[in-house]
């Protein structure tokens, strides 16, 4: 095996080692408790959290901000789909022509749609108050991670330079902020589970 | 700055082995999608209110001290020393410009708690003895004398003494009364020290109520007060003792149901944190006056004549009470069978905005200033409504509503919910 994929395989394992840390020092804190009267439905309320909760048009992060939500699902899409590819590029399984240019297409506009969102970010002076080296530095790692996964796919770049960004973003994605990837879920949990104690989700009217 | 409090108690309110501090601590990232859902922000235009900052001057403190990045390579994650300047922008923004109104917790594109975290940072600013005077001298009182606003229980007793005479008056029955301290009744009703202090209409309305109802009721002298200021300082002893002296005058008064004025916070602090302060729960029933008086209409133990209440009517609805707490069907059932012309503000319920003065903002007058700004988003939802009078089940939002109504000329009448019910009460 190539000293490459060697170590983007560390560095694959130091990653879901450490994800696999916070999640089970998460569940080992263990479920949330409360001692008041339930007065609604946690689980339905958790159902509503992951689901009717995440509607664009029930959030004003979204729905004030269409353009900045649709680039963030596109972002994220291409980054799974990379990941995806990822494996499959481990384990040898080859695309076809066709598939190669449809994810190419995806990658694409999650690339460009990471791009979009650091650009917004580096030239708001709203953003810019708010951010770190860690959102740039995030950012660029995992838009880098798309780019480059559409040049090996369709293009002609040094398989090596492929497994050097991997390897440096699956090292990075339990330092900084991109460990939302886990933490995401265990908020969505968790505040599906206050709002449904005290019957405050599902929300009640017309919203 | 000097600093009085235990830096290493402050550090340790975030090593907590709780999943809901350690998921909420973690997920933020920083999108600023929430700056348009914060009243301080949308009123002034300034970044620093963005609610992403208040929830990264909290996790900033946490990475410093609990992650490896922010141990090893601090600027890279912007992990940052609980020292003088931080804990002076903690105190700013956490207890300055937040109403830990929820509002952005809702709409946040990751679903973390925001205003859960600055309760967390307000705890750890507890811990430093950083609690700004105002709102911890309201603490002091209710500690030391059983009520926020330390009123004598002689003076407490004038003034229902003076409000029961004219209950008989009103319903024209000299049986009626406004029980003090009685045993084995069926529910004790709590009170804001505001409506003795400045709104007794309130009290007599609700004793009016009762009276419809043929309620057997009581309140206490001992323990009456429904506020918990300490939930908004973060003092969590403080908070638990004055949770336990409400629940041992349950007991002491043998009542089987507490029933919560119309108080926001309190209704919240007493009924959903205080059993998590006191790490068990109640023996006994905890619900609002606005459950209590749905309640009654649907049992059809009261009779309302929307015609007695002409005007149109808008409603506010507190955020604790229903973001918060839950309770978005029952205010507005009373109001339909109470006014004739109700009307909607946009948003409302669970969307609503705050009206400023929740977060102890009311007690704090270092930020008064601040706190009127940021309500007048709410001054403008009251206009277009076009409606005469504003019914809050708060005292907290009434007094914010007062004050809004007196600086931005509002023109409009603000009202209790146990008021406007009162005014429409059919007496058989």
């Amino acid at each position: 095996m190539h000293w490459y994929r060697i170590l983007s395989l560390a560095a694959l394992v130091i990653c879901l080692g450490s994800c696999l840390f916070h999640l089970i020092r998460l569940l080992r804190y263990g479920a949330p408790k409360d001692y008041s009267h339930k007065l609604g439905n946690t689980g339905t309320a958790i159902r509503y959290s992951f689901t009717g909760a995440m509607k664009p048009s029930k959030k004003e992060s979204a729905y004030l901000h269409l353009p900045t939500y649709t680039a963030g699902l596109l972002y994220h899409a291409g980054t799974f789909l990379a990941i995806i590819l990822f494996f499959l590029q481990l384990t040898g399984v080859a695309l076809s022509p066709v598939w190669e240019y449809i994810c190419s297409a995806v990658l694409l506009s999650g690339a460009l749609s990471g791009t979009g969102i650091l650009f917004k970010r580096m030239t708001s002076g709203k953003m810019r108050s708010l951010s770190c080296a860690d959102d740039y530095f995030s950012n660029i790692l995992v838009s880098s991670f798309q780019y480059i996964t559409i040049f090996l796919l369709i293009g002609n770049i040094p398989v090596e330079a492929y497994y050097i960004v991997v390897t440096v973003l699956l090292l990075y994605v339990p330092l900084g902020k991109l460990r939302h990837v886990v933490y995401f879920f265990a908020a969505r949990y968790q505040l599906g589970y206050f709002y449904g104690w005290r019957n405050s989700w599902p929300p009640s009217g017309n919203y | 700055m000097k600093i009085n409090g235990n830096k290493e108690k402050a550090l340790a309110v975030l090593k907590r082995r709780d999943s809901k501090l350690q998921s909420h601590l973690n997920s933020c990232v920083r999108c600023g999608l929430c700056a348009e859902s914060c009243i301080f922000y949308l009123s002034t235009g300034e970044e620093r209110y963005i609610p992403a900052r208040k929830v990264d001057i909290v996790s900033s403190v946490y990475r410093r001290y609990n992650t490896l990045a922010g141990k090893l390579m601090p600027g890279l994650v912007k992990a940052r020393e609980l020292d003088e300047f931080t804990l002076t922008e903690m105190v700013d923004l956490l207890f300055g410009s937040c109403t830990m109104c929820g509002r952005c917790t809702a709409h946040c594109s990751i679903g973390v708690d925001i205003s859960y975290l600055v309760s967390v940072g307000r705890s750890m600013l507890a811990e430093m003895a950083m609690v700004p005077s105002s709102l911890q001298s309201t603490v002091d009182a209710a500690i030391k004398t059983g009520n926020n606003m330390g009123i004598p229980v002689d003076e407490l007793l004038d003034t229902l003494e003076w409000l029961e005479d004219d209950l008989r008056d009103e319903v024209d029955d000299t049986e009626a009364a406004i029980p003090v301290n009685k045993s084995n009744v069926n529910i004790l009703y709590t009170l804001n020290p505001r409506e003795p202090k400045f709104f007794p209409l309130s009290i007599s309305a609700m004793a009016k109520i009762f009276y419809a109802a043929g309620e057997s009721w009581t309140l206490s002298t001992r323990m009456y007060d429904v506020t918990n200021y300490a939930y908004y300082s973060g003092n969590l002893d403080e908070a638990r003792e004055i949770a336990r002296r409400l629940r041992d005058e349950m007991f002491e008064l043998n009542a089987r149901i507490c029933v919560l004025a119309e108080c926001g916070h309190g209704s919240r602090s007493f009924r959903w944190e205080g059993p998590n302060y006191l790490g068990s729960s109640y023996a006994f029933e905890t619900i609002t006056s606005v459950e209590l008086i749905s309640r009654y209409l649907k049992e059809g133990r009261i009779k309302l004549d929307s015609s007695l209440n002409t005007e149109r009517i808008t409603l506010h609805d507190p955020c604790n009470l229903v973001r918060s707490g839950g309770i978005f069907e029952e205010q507005r059932f009373i109001l339909e069978r109470a006014v004739s012309d109700f009307v909607e503000m946009n948003p409302y319920g669970y969307d609503n905005y705050c009206c400023g003065g929740g977060g102890g903002q009311l007690a704090m007058s270092e930020y008064g200033e601040r706190r009127l700004k940021a309500g007048e988003l709410k001054v403008k939802q009251i206009k277009n409504t076009g409606a005469l009078t504003v019914v809050s089940p708060c005292h907290n939002c009434v007094d914010q509503l007062m004050q809004l109504n007196q600086v931005y000329r509002m023109n409009v009448k603000i009202k209790t919910l146990a008021e406007i019910v009162a005014d429409a009460l059919v007496l058989e």
